[in-house]
């Protein structure tokens, strides 16, 4: 018996026209805007780390205070010290990244744990870890901080650490409402009476199957949070302390020339700021979109 | 005489609504007795169906079976081994024998994941094999439930409802258990492929010897491939014995009342007739109120035909299941 | 006569295969009429498009390409509507032989625009239950909150107090026990058949012209089936709802339809007065209506304990949609005279008797 396929040798073609208005271009153009900033804070990671930039970072040159953008050798124009900005700006990273990977790394990974076992195991634990998120909510993060460099010193890892774990209860609740959703589909108990293992079960199915973007949106938001946080602390003069730069330090100490007009001391970091934080998020919600679907019955 | 291989003793499982800060105010809890006192067998080899009502614990009693749900009391002995007091790794071990069709389309189906990987999982959790075999496997199995191999790459929200279902049943059957609680297994197929799938379901007790519990709302289905049927109402079992005796000469009057209404027996002109039969009076049925004596009194044709006897509500007297000849067994104080 | 309230002509809805590079086509050319106040009922294979033909008319399709040709005229306030109007300012096919071999469709854009089509029309004048009713419940709000907003949303009752009374007015009509605390229940503390009955309800308490009822009887036993079938013929009689009802028991379907559509493959193959279509002795059938009644498990089958009879044959790849019947791999009932023509043309869905119209070479001269 003949198919039509047989006939026309092609079965069907389907094209989406306009194609800049199909929604997955949208998240292309989100996605590799997002990636272009990573690599660009990951390549500036490196430099920073090598040692690898135009100038050096904290070398004084008195001559050239506030040398504005395109100056020769100073892309970006010189601080209120003649320090090279470009530099800086690089330098400034070293601040965020390791900090903020740490406390990603916190919050997704106690976050997971104990959100499977308050969805997972339910009773006990979920009661305790709901006082716990409702403990953790109701005190002001940023007082939170203070108390903690009040008793220690004003150090970016301490930060960063209580940032992660003030994020446990979020990915906490997360993953928890993940899991009582699938159970309600009565889909983890088909597992189970599978004879699935619990592991594979919580890893495979739940974790890696349904988690997911749940992960890479934390992860991403995490990184841009770290960083605002340290902005908002280095105008209280908390956050990362001169003379090693920090992006937020940096919008600092230039915003007191902002009205002389010299503006590119504080409006270089304020733009690497907005940037950056964007970047994470469109990443963020390209990779949820292309991973989830953005429509689903 | 074949080996007993299930043993429900005493079931009980009462769900209480939903703690909450409001109803710690209120006097008593809420408490639904999905399943009430159930026992039955099962022996190797046969199939027993359940029919009832719905919402009176037919799915209840197969999600407790499989220990999804702890009872409340009673006693579930599986080739005698006590199900309820089982360790978590025995457990795990004793669902290659024991698997479950669930009635819900969706239940079986993750949604992030391919029909082909679902299967494959299935088929590899009990069984030791190479991916070849695996590929063999599934195209086997999608033969037996009549689903076109097209279908493996696309994810269940592709399916159509008759589809998933089918998928659901033959991840089932891919585990090679000895007992299966199918619940509703045939509901959403056209009747074809329900034909297919009674007949396939038969062919392999057959052959392996499986044994069902068939929890389904077709009784012509249930009546053609149960040998034993028990009815179920309000938590209850009200009437066990054969199939054909059930369907034919049933000896409690919900049973009767039950197989009369099915939807075909009743031309559009006739079914003013039998729905005379079934009492006028199927009003809805108030959990909270607290009921004595026998559950089917409020809407039981007989108790109102005979002018409401005492012993019907008596909460000192509520019928149990008793024998009626031949293992026929009926819980009601005037059976048909 | 009245123009039908519902009338789908050419309906077109296909899906898109990554991996085969190919068109699914789930619904291929349907046409379906409904009058005002009647209930059609449709039969057909699983997995032949019923539920997508119903999920089109909902403007419900999520997934690319989706519906791609056809008209779908619906009747509100006595003006006649298409529910697909506009659709071509988004889709370019390209045909041969009469067959859809290229589409190219703005489906962003032909989703907004249908969303602006169907916002007053959804829910309110036409209302679906789905088939897999625990699926399309919102798992995280009672049931109660469900209805309730539906009924503030799509009726006149405004009032949250009297919406909660009707809702569970409607849970009692379809005989849920306990209605009050059912309100407050979510859809997990449901058994199947109670969440498809309160799905039920949800739909009816929205009081629309036309119901879409896919499959809304499978979950429930047979008194409370048949209590439901009352319902509806109730309904029927005193507000004159319309409802098109999708199921795969042929008795549910002959007790309520006035008539009956039977699909196959993605196409009607036969539709008519009911009485005929499904009496055993009418003769004038498609082959595939005719295999179908022959599937139902007969009396004597039962008693006998009798193997069912199955239609032979596997069932229809709507990716490899053949080139002449659709029926044919599987038909018993080719003669010589017309073998050619199954084979390779495929006939169309024509009258041969009043009101009477099946898609078969048999019945043509
Ligand atoms: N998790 C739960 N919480 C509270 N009540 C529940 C829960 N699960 C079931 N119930 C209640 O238990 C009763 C029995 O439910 P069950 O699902 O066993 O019915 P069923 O016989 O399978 O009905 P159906 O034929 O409609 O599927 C119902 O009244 C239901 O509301
Ligand atoms: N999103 C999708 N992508 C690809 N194929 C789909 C999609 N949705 C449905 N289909 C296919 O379309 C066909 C028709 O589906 P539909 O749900 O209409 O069947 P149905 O007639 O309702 O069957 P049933 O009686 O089993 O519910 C099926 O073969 C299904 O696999
Ligand atoms: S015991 Fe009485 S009320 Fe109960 S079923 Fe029998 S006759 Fe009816
Ligand atoms: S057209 Fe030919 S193949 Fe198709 S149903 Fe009719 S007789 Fe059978
Ligand atoms: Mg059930
Ligand atoms: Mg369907």
């Amino acid at each position: 018996m003949k198919s039509y396929s047989q006939i026309s040798g092609e079965i069907g073609e389907f094209s989406n026209l306009p194609f800049w208005k199909k929604a997955d271009t949208v998240d292309l153009v989100y996605v590799s805007y997002g990636l272009l900033i990573v690599s660009l804070v990951i390549l500036s990671y490196v430099l920073g780390m090598f040692n690898l930039m135009p100038h050096d970072p904290q070398a004084l040159n008195l001559d050239l205070m506030m040398a504005s953008p395109g100056t020769s050798g100073h892309l970006l124009g010189t601080d209120f010290l003649g320090r090279d900005m470009l530099s800086r700006l690089i330098l400034g990273i070293q601040a965020y990244f390791l900090p903020g990977l740490l406390a990603i790394a916190i919050s997704l990974s106690f976050g997971t744990v104990l959100g499977v076992l308050a969805g997972y195991r339910g009773g006990r634990f979920d009661t305790g870890i709901t006082y716990f998120t409702n403990l953790v909510d109701s005190f002001p993060r940023l007082v939170l901080i203070l108390l903690v460099i009040a008793a220690f010193k004003p150090d970016i890892y301490y930060i960063m650490i209580v940032v992660g774990l003030t994020n446990v209860p979020v990915v906490a609740s997360l993953i928890k409402g993940k899991i009582h959703f699938l159970r309600q589909k009565n889909f983890i108990e088909a597992a189970v009476s599978l004879g699935l293992p619990t592991r594979t079960i919580i890893l495979k199915h739940i974790l890696w199957h349904n988690c997911r973007s749940l992960f890479i949106i934390q992860a991403t938001l995490g990184m841009g949070e770290a960083i605002l946080i340290e902005t908002s602390l280095s105008y209280l003069g908390f956050g990362v302390q001169e003379p090693m730069p920090s992006w937020g330090n940096m919008v600092q100490s230039g915003a007191n020339y902002f009205m002389q007009g010299k503006f590119w001391p504080s409006t270089a970091p304020a733009l690497a700021i907005l940037f950056t934080i964007l970047g994470f998020h469109l990443l963020g919600d390209g990779l949820n979109n292309m991973l989830e679907g953005k429509r689903g019955r | 005489m074949a080996k007993t291989i299930l043993e429900v003793v005493d079931l009980k499982k009462h769900f209480t609504a939903r703690k909450t800060l409001l109803s710690a105010f209120k006097e008593q809890e809420r408490s639904i007795p999905a399943v009430d006192g159930v026992s039955f067998y099962l022996k190797e080899n046969e199939t027993v169906g359940l029919v009832g009502e719905s919402g009176c614990g037919k799915t209840t009693i197969g999600r407790t079976i499989l220990r999804l749900e702890k009872p409340t009391a009673g006693k579930i002995l599986f080739d005698g081994k006590d199900v309820t007091a089982m360790p978590s790794e025995e457990l795990r071990k004793l669902r290659s024998e024991m698997q479950m069709i669930f009635q819900d389309l969706d239940a079986a189906l993750n949604p992030k994941m391919r029909i082909r990987d679902i299967l494959r999982e299935a088929i590899k959790v009990h069984h030791d094999i190479t991916d070849e075999e695996i590929d063999g496997r599934i195209g086997e199995l999608l033969e037996q439930v009549n689903l076109k191999r097209s279908k493996l790459s696309n994810f269940p929200h592709e399916l159509s409802g008759g589809e998933k279902r089918r998928v659901g049943i033959a991840r089932v059957l891919s585990v090679g258990a000895r007992f299966i609680i199918a619940d509703e297994p045939t509901s959403a197929l056209d009747v074809s492929i329900q034909a297919q799938v009674v007949n396939l379901l038969r062919d392999l007790q057959k052959h392996l010897g499986l044994s069902y519990l068939f929890i389904s709302h077709d009784l012509r289905v249930v009546e053609l491939i149960s040998h034993k049927v028990a009815v179920m109402y309000l938590g209850k079992v009200v009437e066990m014995g054969l199939a054909g005796r059930i369907a034919t000469a049933p000896r409690h009057p919900y049973t009767h009342i039950l197989w009369s209404s099915l939807v075909g027996k009743q031309s559009k002109e006739a079914s003013s007739a039998v729905r005379n039969v079934q009492s006028g009076i199927w009003g809805v049925f108030d959990f909270e109120r607290a009921y004595a004596g026998c559950r089917f009194a409020p809407r039981c044709p007989v108790y109102e035909s005979k002018e409401y006897p005492r012993v019907c509500t008596d909460p000192a007297s509520e019928p149990q299941l008793r024998d009626v000849g031949d293992g026929h067994q009926v819980a009601c104080h005037f059976p048909l | 006569m009245d123009a039908p309230l519902l009338k789908i002509e050419n309906l077109r809805t296909y899906f898109y295969s990554q991996s085969k590079q190919a068109f699914i086509r789930s619904v291929d050319g349907v046409n379906l009429e409904i009058a005002r106040g009647e209930t059609l009922g449709v039969v057909g294979e699983s997995g032949s498009g019923k539920s997508i033909t119903a999920l089109s008319t909902m403007g419900l399709i999520s997934a690319g390409p989706g519906v791609i040709s056809g008209t779908i005229a619906f009747q509100t306030n006595g003006v006649q509507k298409n529910l697909l109007q506009g659709l071509e300012n988004y889709v370019k096919l390209t045909e041969q032989d009469g067959k859809v071999m290229h589409v190219s469709k703005n489906v962003v854009g032909w989703e907004k625009h249908s969303d602006r089509i169907m916002h007053k029309i959804r829910g309110k004048e036409i209302a679906m239950i789905f088939q897999n009713p625990k699926a399309s419940m919102n798992p995280f709000t009672t049931v109660g909150k469900q209805i309730t907003e539906a009924i503030r949303l799509h009726t006149k009752t405004k009032d949250p107090l009297e919406a909660e009374d009707r809702a569970a007015y409607w849970l009692k009509q379809v005989k849920i026990d306990s209605p009050r605390l059912r309100l407050t229940n979510y859809p997990y503390g449901l058994s199947g058949g109670m969440c498809q009955r309160a799905m039920i309800a949800m739909a009816l308490a929205c009081e629309p012209s036309l119901l879409i009822a896919d499959e809304p009887t499978t979950g429930l036993d047979a008194t409370i089936q048949s209590k439901i079938v009352d319902l509806l013929v109730e309904l029927k009689g005193e507000l004159g709802t319309t409802t098109m009802l999708i199921s795969h028991d042929i008795s549910v379907i002959s007790r309520l339809s006035d008539s009956v559509a039977v699909m196959y493959g993605g196409t009607v193959v036969e539709c008519g007065p009911a009485r005929d279509i499904l009496a055993t002795a009418f003769e004038s059938k498609h082959p595939y209506t005719t295999a179908l009644l022959t599937s139902i498990p007969s009396e004597q089958n039962i008693k006998e304990k009798g193997y069912l009879q199955a239609i032979e044959g596997d069932v229809l790849d709507t990716i490899n949609i053949p080139l002449g019947c659709r029926f044919y791999s599987r038909c018993n009932r080719v003669t010589d005279a017309i073998r050619k023509k199954c084979e390779s043309h495929e006939p169309d869905l024509r009258e041969i008797s009043p009101g009477h119209r099946v898609r078969c070479w048999l019945y043509f001269e």
